[in-house]
């Protein structure tokens, strides 16, 4: 490894030797300023990723623009959740070095996700971040909700990490090799083996697992409810994006199979069509957040049904685009719930007076995931239909529009309570907001705001790293 | 000397900034009204200015014929999305239209609206920055994006302050509107995407995309797309049942902007973007058009005799009223259009100003049910003459601003589909019988029950007033007006300017 490698590589190195020093030091000084201790790891790796353009190729692991890309927005997505942890946790009685900690391991396993170029380390970041999300769900020991929701989470998890493996396999035993480059079929060259197929088959169903398409989303309801709203926060966002990055890592290899396309047409379709269905009669906000966050995914599909005519960016766009509102309105809901959590979305009567900057937050964020400007996500569908009919998939345009249709009813349902509906019962004063969660709250919301707005230089960017 | 300036930026941001100027007097609405009220009188101010020299404009060049005034930047060039925006005289009346309407709206508020002041007024400032983007955009793209904002306001005026069942109302709105547009969005982006195939440019510019050929089946699937979203704005029979929840549980104010301006934005997108886009599809749908609009106005004007609530009443005659506009579109001929331009103009001064009668009613009474008025010409003399008199505008007695533009709707159908234009005419005897029935029984009738009202306050008098002698020189003295939207109604209508 040379020096410029090692350049390179450092943002994941200051994340996966922070989380460590954030361990060690916590058994030295329990609670001693480690959530502030592991901002500033992030942060620095952050800076580090944005100022120094290095980039490198190592066996395995390669920092191309693209996997800066992505670890940028990660690494601010993580920001945001440990801005929002470090009050909520402590509300919550959840205290240990082991929440930051394994949040940076996480969120290092999801940039190593993002620069991977050989299956075996895919496989590896995947299943470490996916790993750390078990510990985060399950964190607080005296919830049932969250032992629950970590054992399902858990169960799910080893089974489709199990299917990628054997996906794995068998494109192995097909080729031989584990190189993405290598495996990527030639125009031209001979027909795909069955074997190579029913590899590419099962690690696409794996993948559905982390991003939560139909028919693998189940998980998604139960965990994204019994979790705590922070860690609900980074695994819909950040763990979503790193795993549409590691889709669009492994798109290249589904290139001139026809079955691919279709198979990812009915992905899309139907998550869009259940995710916003279910959505609809949900009386927890988490749960509906959940489904919510599942129809979005099918967005994202929607997109790469259509990777080659501008798909792939448009994915990226809106995952970005869907994270900023998804940060939003979790961290709304994380600083909305005291000592229990507010979940009910009758519960949320008023608030939007009573604690304007939260409720405005998660106003913002419901109407830029619902897709109305001048919120980001009108943007984020715009590019995502655009490239749909630019791609000939009318139905799946057509279809996605309707049920976009459907979803402004139950995030305006949120809008009603905030803003519409009296507080039944005395008012009760809301706390004063601390000043992490103001900026946790306040640059998801302006982020969206501003994407809305002016999407020009992210799209821009996005240009250049998906060419 | 004007083209140094982005007047029409600062026309359609001038309310946005305003909210700003709103934020220190957040809490004392004393201090709130008079700055949302100078802000929406200076906007109007601004477009009284664009009228008085829109002849001196008329004479340079902007590159698009019909239009003084033009703007031009990049700003989403990823999507080939540029921030366009340009005045000619529909624009401009529409723009009149809006300032003026607003400046109804907040003097009618002004003692209605006690509860989160601020709030009011920032959302109905940050809504006329969208309707004026509305109808000033000749970016599709553009179009679109204000055509989404406006609404969201709305729907926090008629869900916050709204009465009765403001949510469902609100939810109901906010629905049906997004139905029409979402399908609309995903017919602009085709539209966009076979232009681009077709001459390589990537664009939602209006001129441009207006050279699009179309094979007949796809420009009948957009045109439908776009008409959908502007029928439901319109509203159109049978996609009109949104709009009587929304005009009468939302407050005075919201009631006077939908029906003011909402709505026209619907019959103004079909006139700039809907026909001129897709003039085949359009010819081929118009007795679908002509039919749906008869049926509206009689079936408006039957279900607007048997209401009891009079906010109820007024927005039944609205959905009467717009399809005169509606005929007058569908007939796609210079003097029927010129008529529908105007009525759009004449039905936003009228009705808002209905609206606004009921609402200082309500504020007195509590109640807008028409059975417990009765002999208020003898108790609230000032208030009853500006009601029978807003009402005679509103049945389109000669002299008054309703006239002209039913007069030259009915007198450009009369050409081109003399049986459509003879049963429009029918309707407006039945728009005579509700109205009367209305006067005659809050007005004329006995006392019914021993209200104790107050007669108009001086804001409210020179309100009406400035309103009332807005209408008489619409009325009177349309020339000026005809002649403001002389040149690009000849232009739509293929003939020369």
């Amino acid at each position: 490894m040379t020096s410029g490698d090692m350049m390179a590589l450092m943002p994941l190195m200051i994340l996966a030797g922070g989380s460590v020093l954030v361990l060690l030091a916590g058994a030295i000084r329990p609670g001693y300023y480690l959530y502030e201790a592991a901002i500033a790891f992030v942060a620095g790796a952050l800076f580090w990723t944005v100022a120094v353009p290095a980039e490198a190729t190592l066996p395995g692991l390669a920092m191309t623009p693209f996997a800066r890309f992505f670890a940028v927005f990660l690494d601010l997505a993580g920001i945001v959740a440990l801005l929002l942890s470090a009050a909520y946790n402590r509300r919550r009685g959840i205290v240990g070095e082991e929440f930051p900690a394994t949040l940076l391991f996480a969120l290092a396993a999801m940039g190593a996700a993002c620069a991977a170029t050989d299956l075996l380390m895919l496989f590896l970041a995947l299943e470490s971040f996916t790993f750390a999300f078990y510990i985060l769900v399950a964190i607080e020991r005296n919830s049932a909700r969250g032992g629950e929701a970590g054992l399902k989470y858990l169960l799910n998890g080893t089974l489709s990490a199990a299917i990628l493996a054997m996906g794995i396999a068998l494109l192995y035993a097909d080729r031989g090799t584990l190189r993405l480059a290598e495996l990527v079929p030639q125009p031209g060259g001979p027909a795909l083996e069955p074997l190579f197929l029913v590899g590419v088959c099962l690690i696409l169903l794996g993948l559905a697992f982390k991003l939560s398409l139909v028919p693998a989303h189940l998980w998604t309801a139960d965990v994204y409810q019994g979790a705590p709203a922070p860690v609900t926060a980074l695994l819909s966002t950040a763990s979503k994006g790193a795993s549409l990055a590691a889709l669009l890592l492994l798109l290249p290899l589904l290139a001139g199979w026809q079955g691919s396309h279709a198979i990812l047409w009915w992905l899309a379709l139907l998550t869009m069509v259940s995710g916003n269905l279910a959505a609809l009669v949900q009386g927890s906000i988490k749960r509906m957040l959940a489904w919510s966050s599942v129809a979005q995914m099918g967005y994202a599909a929607l997109a790469l049904v259509v990777a080659p005519y501008g798909g792939a960016r448009a994915a990226a766009f809106y995952v970005v685009v869907y994270a900023a509102a998804g940060l939003a309105t979790f961290g709304a809901v994380a600083v909305l719930s005291d000592e229990v959590e507010r979940d009910g979305i009758e519960e949320y009567r008023g608030r939007g007076y009573a604690n304007p900057l939260a409720g405005a937050a998660l106003a913002v964020g419901l109407f830029s995931l619902a897709g109305i400007p001048p919120a980001a996500g009108f943007m984020g569908k715009f590019a995502v239909f655009a490239a749909a009919l630019r791609g000939g998939e009318t139905t799946l345009a057509v279809a996605g529009i309707l049920t976009a249709l459907v979803s402004v009813f139950f995030y305006l349902k949120v809008v009603v309570a905030l803003y519409m509906r009296p507080a039944e019962g005395e008012v009760t004063n809301a706390r004063p907001l601390l000043i992490s969660e103001i900026i946790a709250l306040a640059v998801p919301m302006a982020a969206t705001l501003f994407l809305g707005v002016y999407p020009a230089p992210l799209l821009d960017l996005l240009m250049r790293v998906l060419p | 000397m004007l083209g140094n300036y982005p007047i029409l930026t600062i026309m359609v941001f001038l309310p946005l900034a305003g909210c700003l100027l709103l934020l220190p007097a957040w809490r004392h609405p004393a201090a709130a009204r008079p700055i949302a009220l100078g802000v929406a009188l200076l906007e109007l101010a601004l477009t009284g200015w664009l009228y008085s020299s829109w002849r001196g404009l008329a004479v340079a060049q902007t590159g698009l014929p019909g239009f003084f005034l033009l703007e031009d930047l990049p700003w989403i060039e990823a999507f080939g999305i540029r921030y366009t925006l340009g005045l000619d005289g529909i624009s401009l009346l529409m723009v009149m239209l809006t300032a003026f309407s607003f400046c109804v709206a907040l003097a009618v508020s002004w003692r209605a609206v006690g509860k989160r002041v601020g709030l009011f007024l920032a959302l109905l400032l940050a809504m006329e920055s969208g309707i004026m983007g509305v109808f000033l955009a000749l970016d599709l793209a553009l179009f679109y994006l204000f055509w989404e904002v406006m609404l969201i306001p709305m729907f926090f005026l008629i869900g916050v302050w709204g009465h009765g069942r403001r949510i469902y109302s609100t939810i109901k709105f906010f629905l049906f509107t997004m139905a029409g547009s979402l399908l609309m969005l995903l017919a602009i982006i085709a539209l966009h995407l076979i232009y681009a195939q077709q001459t390589g440019i990537a664009t939602f510019a209006l001129h441009e995309l207006l050279k699009t050929r179309l094979p007949a089946g796809t420009q009948l699937w957009l045109f439908a797309a776009f008409f959908l979203a502007f029928a439901i704005k319109f509203p159109l029979f049978p996609l009109h049942t949104w709009l009587p929840d929304a005009h009468t549980d939302a407050p005075t104010a919201g009631s006077v902007i939908l029906a003011g301006l909402l709505l026209k934005t619907g019959s103004y997108g079909l006139i700039r973007f809907g026909y001129p886009l897709f003039p085949e599809a359009a010819q081929q749908l118009t007795p679908l058009f002509y039919t749906l609009a008869l049926i509206g106005i009689g079936y408006a004007s039957l279900v607007a005799f048997a209401q009891e609530d009079m906010k109820r009443l007024i927005a039944y005659s609205s959905i009467g009223h717009m399809g005169y506009v509606a005929i007058g579109i569908a007939a796609w001929q210079p003097v029927a259009l010129t008529g529908s331009i105007i009525q759009m103009a004449n039905h936003g001064v009228t009705t808002g100003a209905l609206f606004a009668m009921v609402g200082m009613l309500d504020e007195r009474a509590h109640t807008r049910e028409i059975a417990s008025f009765g002999g208020l010409w003898g108790k609230v003399p000032l208030w009853s003459f500006f009601f029978l008199f807003f009402s005679l505008a509103s049945v389109g007695l000669p002299g008054l601003n309703n006239f002209v533009g039913e007069f030259l709707v009915l007198a450009g159908t009369m050409k081109k589909a003399p049986l459509v234009a003879g049963l429009a005419f029918l309707g407006i005897v039945l728009t005579l019988i509700y109205m009367v029935r209305l006067v005659q029984e809050v007005c004329f009738q006995e006392d019914r029950q021993p209200l104790s009202l107050v007669d108009l306050d001086l804001r409210e008098l020179s309100l009406l007033a400035a309103v009332a002698l807005l209408v008489v020189w619409m009325g009177v003295h349309p020339g000026p007006l005809l002649d403001l939207i002389h040149a690009p109604v000849q232009l739509l209508s293929g003939g020369v300017p």
